[in-house]
């Protein structure tokens, strides 16, 4: 494995990119990774959030018009990902934090477009009230998912694993802090409103 | 006024945490990313209906997504905050420093400003209740698609400027 990530590493293009002495060149590549994450993770995390009952004024139908910028965005992530991989393939592929990030990826994916077959595909049936419990689940496996893929992709950027475990612990601490604040902030909310919970 | 910015920036008790501890930059990181998401999965799905895709949204009811928007861009605030006055910890340069030299940082500023009074222009303008008047299928006056493109690409420039803040020349 080793010989081949070293020789990947050699090549013409893994070369050029990584010793080129244009300062935006690499920082672009990067730009198109987080843009393509904005239009992707956004759009389907907007999608997933009303699934899960957020805003339930907003019709679910239109959203399918949105996939394309979704695979746009998707395709965006893979082509700069793989550039940026070829830059530094003896880094990211020796390292347990990338597959993870990766598996993650793939899940979210495909996720997706099983929320996508099943829920869009046929336009007469976009939005049955109540949506059934198996779209709730896969649009908060969706967000899980995605939550997973940003902190695994954060973590490539250390290269100790000691750092990325504890950065990952951490992670999980504060978003169990916010989300346990955010649900008794909104319980609040609502009872001082109208004086329930439901 | 320089030794009040240079006093007033640096902000001892966030550079201590990220000292004591390794992780707390990290998910400040994870967090901006998270506030950029919501921010663009609300805002940007509402420019793109009253720029003409998915028009079977009434921009009425895409407004309830916003206040996840809001949160997200707080969220965004607040950790961009602590990068600034916690920098000193990280790579061991003032952020009077930073503020004062890193031109792509000084651009990204530029921008967030921009997208701030382009969305005060929107309300100003009464574009925004032309908007809310819009049914289902209608297509957004003019003036609302300017706003529209203007905030996606006020804020595709500010993540792109974010990107090149670390190749940014950090001259004392």
């Amino acid at each position: 494995m080793m010989p081949f990530l070293e020789w990947l590493e050699s090549t013409w293009l893994s070369t050029t990119l990584r010793d080129s002495p244009n300062i935006f060149l690499y920082p672009t590549i990067l730009a198109f990774h987080t843009l393509g994450l904005a239009f992707f993770v956004g759009i389907s995390s907007a999608i997933a959030l009303r699934i899960l009952g957020v805003a339930p004024e907003v019709p679910l139908a239109p959203f399918r018009k949105l996939y394309p910028v979704m695979w746009i965005g998707f395709v965006f992530n893979a082509v700069s990902g793989l550039l940026l991989l070829i830059i530094e393939p003896t880094k990211f592929l020796t390292m347990v934090d990338f597959y993870i990030k990766l598996l993650a990826i793939g899940g979210a994916v495909y996720c997706n477009r099983v929320l996508y077959v099943r829920r869009f595909r046929n336009p007469s049936a976009v939005d049955p009230n109540p949506l059934p419990a198996g779209d709730k689940a896969l649009a908060g496996l969706i967000l899980f998912l995605w939550a997973a893929s940003i902190t695994a992709g954060r973590l490539t950027a250390y290269d100790d694993p000691y750092t990325q475990w504890k950065t990952a612990v951490g992670t999980v601490m504060v978003s169990a802090v916010l989300l346990a604040g955010g649900y008794a902030a909104v319980t609040f909310w609502r009872l001082v409103r109208h004086g329930s919970v439901s | 006024m320089e030794a009040f910015l240079r006093y007033w920036m640096r902000w001892p008790s966030v550079e201590g945490l990220i000292y004591k501890y390794l992780w707390v930059w990290g998910v400040c990181q994870s967090l901006h990313f998270v506030g950029m998401v919501l921010l663009i999965g609300t805002v940007g799905i509402l420019d793109l209906r009253m720029l003409g895709m998915a028009r079977q949204f009434p921009p009425a009811a895409l407004k309830k997504l916003i206040p996840w928007g809001v949160f997200g861009f707080v969220l965004c605030l607040a950790t961009g905050l602590f990068f600034v006055t916690g920098i000193y910890a990280n790579i061991n340069v003032h952020p009077y420093v930073v503020l004062k030299s890193d031109v792509f940082l000084q651009i990204k500023f530029v921008f967030i400003v921009l997208a701030g009074l382009n969305l005060l222009a929107f309300y100003a303008t009464g574009m925004s209740r032309a908007v809310d008047r819009l049914a289902a299928g209608e297509d957004a006056p003019p003036l609302a698609k300017f706003f529209a493109g203007a905030s996606l690409f006020f804020w595709i420039a500010v993540m792109y400027f974010a990107r090149l803040i670390p190749s940014g020349k950090f001259q004392p």
